[in-house]
């Protein structure tokens, strides 16, 4: 970027700041160089713009005169540099809103902030102590305007209440919340609907394994609320939302298991309607927390893999037929990383080598997604330290492709520990956040760097405008919306797990078709929205949305509204497509003390679950028939698993 | 089952006689209480059986266990650069069966130790409140059986008479009150197998980590006079003689008479390297802190950048003159046990050494950018 001024320097005023202690007593500054004696202003930066909060701060003020781009920088050709920083705010005193800000961009810890003015606007330029009071001197420089290699996903800066480690609707109204969590607090920011966040901080008691490694969320117990795992660096703690939601209550296994947990997730890997927990461990073999169904936890421990090196475990139907299958990016002691296809009875099978993914390389994390739109889901590995990053194409028959070389990942040197998936330009192509980055997809299995744009963290909207947000720690950076549409779904699990944890939605628009899943627990650390989002582009309609419901029932909607969140719950039956088990038939309806059913083989295992998703009776079908005298008035699904598959039926009872 | 020991009932006129061809490889002499009777010094390490369910049960101790007075077979040594564990204190010691030994096998190599060896490390703190006493916690031992590396750790009951067998890890609290009066509050950690593997492996397989010549190099002020402790462990029958006398030996690195330099990287070497060398848990990271690499600063992370960006203003792992920039400096001085450095054995911040790698960082003239 050039300076159009700097030959005009030497002419330009040069100014000795005084008066600049508070924000009151900015002083005005106009484009030129200007000296700062020491960081003495008693007035701190805030809100911050950038990392932590320091006790003093120098404060001055700029009206732009015409719209241009203006940089602030501390860097400048014969002035020694100085290890600074500086936020630069809009707004009145009181009321700032950050702009911009930078610490380290220009060598020596000096800072360089680039920014676009109004006309007519003033401007904050802020420079603080955090790293030492010195003194240098600064430039306010008028700048070419900048012609970006691509469009540039924006994101704006403001404080928050919390380090956030989560962001998901904790009070089910439909809007994404921020969660903080200590060890003996959960702090939740609840969106208002007005905007903004209501802080809620709900005692519990003192943890003993904190989330310090990985956070996960959904509902374990099915009673309406976001239940919580902990994964910390010697075990795991389960923090389960309380009936009415208004606090939590800690569960820790029997003899406190050791874990190095790494990411923790929930599934429901039996796929038998209830969630359970998953957890990757370091340095042993991953563990699984089996739920009865009524939320009570065993611990397990094998099963899924490799006893070393397991980091970055994500559930995900990889080859589309309906169960959740295993993906656990690896690093340290055993690098290779493991694809394991779910048998349908919670068994897992390792394919590495069959599938190509068997190259050692150090990786904590892999997004997970249909880059290419043709229904199925791709993967990019990136690395986490000097390695390679390995996207691989889905080829829909439970094969991929290499196709790194030529996408522009080939050449992407920024790493990470986290790597996630997530459309945060709208524009209906899956983008790959990661690597210090955002790697916008160009619709053709290839990605553009925006090296722009926030850091890893949690995603959600988290201002309802149909744009992912981000949460860095306790910097909310909230995406700035262009004209593209958008919709997004929320599911409510019945027969399913009552999260919808492994559902799939497939969605149908002119420019053709888009897949998401349920997920608890992507990337590597965070837990980002249960909520489906899909950026649409220009397209105004979309033609159909499809779930595919963990239990199996697919529910179509024709022709759903967009730039809105849509509520779908879970119909007690497929709506399109007839179930396995054609001839099973369940009578009398309603039906009274016993239950009659025929076309399902003796000594089969059943259940029956309420409205609320809770498994009410657990038997071995006997003589065709079960004791339903105990349940109370209401409707009700039986499920069976045979040869045929999972069969379910809706009755009711009087 | 095999008991390198005599039966209790052995006749007393053959007392001395067989504790000395089956047990003791020390001349029986020193002082008059010191005299060797075969019941204090039959060690039981039957590979088995081991790992028994007490420590009682190896017999490495003589009279009141928490006293930790070992046998004459059991022999006492002391790294010269200790591994920080929240400031707990350690007695350390070595036994092998008769008629084994162990061999040289590189400065910076552990030492190749024979079939039964046993590594015996006790945990303590003094000044533990109320009452301002000697609190053991816990006895680990590394064993060799069948060529491989074996952990069992046994955790200290309340009355200090007895230590129990437990590989599950667990926590417990302690309140202690160190010689300059400062009172720290720490859930201790006593760990689970799988955490004692973590650090204690090369490509997987178990092994120890203090016994290398470079580390062992040293006085030592044994109950018979203060020794080299190589020359003890020859003259006791642990250590084949003909090692080099040149050993390339760490130095203590709270010996300020030392050079900074080197007492940075003898820290660095004990606290760090058993996970950033190669085949061990981080070699994926670009550092390497074993005492024979990190002279290279390359190696000691200087101005190279960190991997993982977990504060991006921390801009190189040692920025050189900069220590508020570097993230050796930040992970030492964090507890966050996703950030803090190393990984495993610390909850508090060992305050001396992260004050010594200030200052060495901050030494350093020219900055990295």
């Amino acid at each position: 970027m050039k300076h159009l001024l700097l030959p005009a320097l030497a002419l330009l005023s040069f100014g000795t700041a005084s008066a600049q202690s508070t924000c009151a007593t900015a002083l005005p500054i106009g484009i030129g160089l200007h000296t700062v004696a020491a960081i003495n202003g008693t007035q701190p930066a805030s809100p911050l713009c950038i990392g932590a909060a320091s006790s003093m701060a120098n404060w001055y003020r700029f009206t732009a005169t015409v719209d241009t781009a203006m940089q602030v920088t501390s860097y400048l050709s014969g002035y020694p540099t100085v290890d600074t920083r500086v936020h630069v705010y809009t707004g009145n005193c009181g009321a700032l809103t950050c702009l911009a800000a930078d610490d380290d961009t220009g060598p020596g810890y000096s800072s360089i902030c680039n920014f676009s003015v109004t006309a007519g606007v003033t401007y904050t330029i802020v420079f603080d102590n955090y790293w030492t009071a010195n003194g240098f001197t600064f430039g306010l420089l008028e700048m070419a305007p900048p012609t970006p290699p691509v469009e540039l996903i924006n994101f704006g800066s403001t404080s928050i209440a919390t380090s956030g480690i989560g962001a998901l609707d904790m009070n089910n109204d439909g809007l994404d919340d921020i969660v903080g969590v200590s060890a003996n607090a959960v702090t939740i920011l609840k969106q208002l609907a007005t905007g903004g966040f209501q802080t809620t901080t709900i005692m519990t008691t003192t943890a003993v394994h904190t989330p310090s490694w990985s956070f996960a969320a959904g509902d374990l117990d099915g009673n309406g609320w976001n239940d919580m795992i902990y994964g910390g660096g010697q075990g795991a703690t389960i923090m389960f939302a309380t009936s009415d939601g208004s606090g939590f209550t800690q569960f820790n296994f029997p003899g406190n298991p050791y874990i190095f947990c790494q990411r923790t997730n929930m599934v429901d890997l039996e796929n038998d309607g209830d969630l359970d927990g998953f957890s990757c461990h370091d340095v042993d073999a991953n563990v699984a927390f089996v739920n009865d169904g009524s939320g009570n936890l065993t611990f397990t421990q094998g099963g899924y893999g490799p006893t070393c090196g397991n980091y970055g475990s994500l559930w995900t139907d990889w080859d589309n037929d309906g169960d959740q299958d295993l993906f656990i990016a690896k690093c340290g002691c055993d690098p290779v990383d493991q694809i394991m296809r779910n048998n349908g009875d919670g068994t897992f099978t390792e394919m590495n080598v069959a599938l190509g993914f068997a190259d050692s390389h150090q990786s904590w994390s892999s997004a997970w997604g249909d880059f290419d739109n043709d229904g199925d889901m791709d993967v990019l590995i990136g690395a986490s330290s000097s390695g390679y990053h390995k996207l691989m194409r889905n080829n829909g028959n439970s094969t991929f492709t290499n196709v790194t070389a030529g996408s522009g990942i080939d050449n992407f040197t920024g790493q990470s520990i986290e790597w996630t998936t997530h459309d945060f330009n709208n524009d209906g192509w899956l983008d790959i956040h990661g690597g210090g980055g955002i790697l916008v997809n160009n619709g053709d299995m290839t990605f553009t760097l925006d090296n722009t744009v926030p850091g890893n963290g949690p995603v959600a909207d988290l201002n309802n405008d149909g744009f992912l947000d981000i949460v860095n720690g306790s910097t909310l950076r909230l995406n700035e919306p262009n004209e593209n549409n958008w919709m997004r779904v929320r599911l409510i699990g019945t027969v399913s797990n009552k999260s919808a944890i492994g559902a799939r939605i497939t969605i149908t628009t002119a420019s053709g078709s888009q897949i998401r899943e349920i997920r608890s627990g992507d990337g590597f650390r965070y837990m980002s929205t249960l909520y489906a989002h899909f950026g649409l582009g220009t397209d105004e309609e979309v033609l159909q949305m499809s779930i595919r419901w963990p239990s199996g029932i697919v529910q179509v909607i024709e022709d759903p509204a967009i730039n809105i969140l849509h509520t779908i719950t879970e119909e007690l039956q497929t709506s399109v497509a007839e179930a396995p088990g054609a001839d099973v038939c369940v009578f009398p309806v309603p039906a009274i003390d016993q239950l009659t059913v025929t076309g399902i083989p003796a000594n089969t295992l059943v259940r029956v679950i309420d409205a609320a998703g809770r498994s009410v009776i657990n038997t071995t079908l006997g003589n065709n028939r079960i004791d339903v005298s105990a349940l109370t008035t209401g409707t009700y699904v039986l499920e069976a698993i045979t040869s045929e598959g999972r069969i379910v039926r809706t009755f009711s009872k009087e | 089952m095999l008991r390198h020991s005599v039966r209790p009932l052995a006749l007393i006129t053959l007392l001395a006689l067989v504790a000395l061809a089956a047990c003791t490889k020390e001349p029986l002499t020193g002082t008059p209480d010191e005299v060797i009777t075969p019941e204090a010094d039959a060690v039981v390490f039957d590979p088995a059986t081991v790992p028994y369910p007490t420590l009682s049960a190896y017999k490495f101790f003589k009279g009141p266990m928490a006293q930790q007075r070992p046998v004459v077979s059991v022999l006492p040594y002391e790294p010269i650069t200790p591994l920080f564990t929240d400031y707990a204190h350690k007695f350390r010691f070595v036994w092998m069966p008769p008629g084994v030994k162990a061999t040289y096998n590189g400065d910076g190599n552990i030492l190749d130790f024979p079939d039964g060896a046993v590594l015996i490390k006790t945990f303590y703190y003094d000044g533990v409140q109320p009452g301002n006493t000697r609190r053991i916690i816990e006895t680990r031992l590394l064993f060799k059986r069948f060529g491989q590396w074996e952990f069992a750790d046994y955790v200290w009951n309340a009355e200090q008479t007895e230590a129990y067998l437990d590989l599950n890890g667990s926590n417990t609290p302690v309140t202690w009150t160190d010689e300059n009066g400062v009172t720290r509050t720490i859930s201790y950690r006593i760990p689970a197998e799988a955490e004692c593997h973590t650090c204690h492996k090369v490509s997987d397989e178990a092994s120890p980590i203090g016994p290398k010549p470079q580390n062992m190099n040293s006085q030592y002020a044994f109950g018979d006079g203060v020794k080299n402790q190589l020359a003890k462990w020859v003259e006791q029958g642990y250590l084949q003689s003909g090692y080099p006398k040149n050993i390339n030996t760490v130095v203590a690195w709270d010996d300020m008479t030392k050079p900074l330099d080197d007492r940075v990287r003898a820290y660095l070497d004990m606290n760090c390297a058993h996970c950033h060398t190669d085949l061990r848990h981080c070699s994926y990271r670009p550092m390497r802190f074993a005492w024979n690499e990190n002279a290279d600063p390359v190696n000691q992370g200087v101005c190279v950048q960190p991997d993982d960006p977990i504060e991006p203003s921390m801009t190189y792992i040692v920025a050189r003159g900069n220590a508020a920039r570097s993230m050796m400096h930040f992970r030492m001085s964090s507890n966050d046990e996703a950030v803090r450095m190393p990984l495993m054995g610390r909850t508090i911040v060992h305050q001396e050494a992260v004050d010594m790698i200030a200052t060495w960082i901050n030494s350093m003239p020219v900055p990295c950018n």
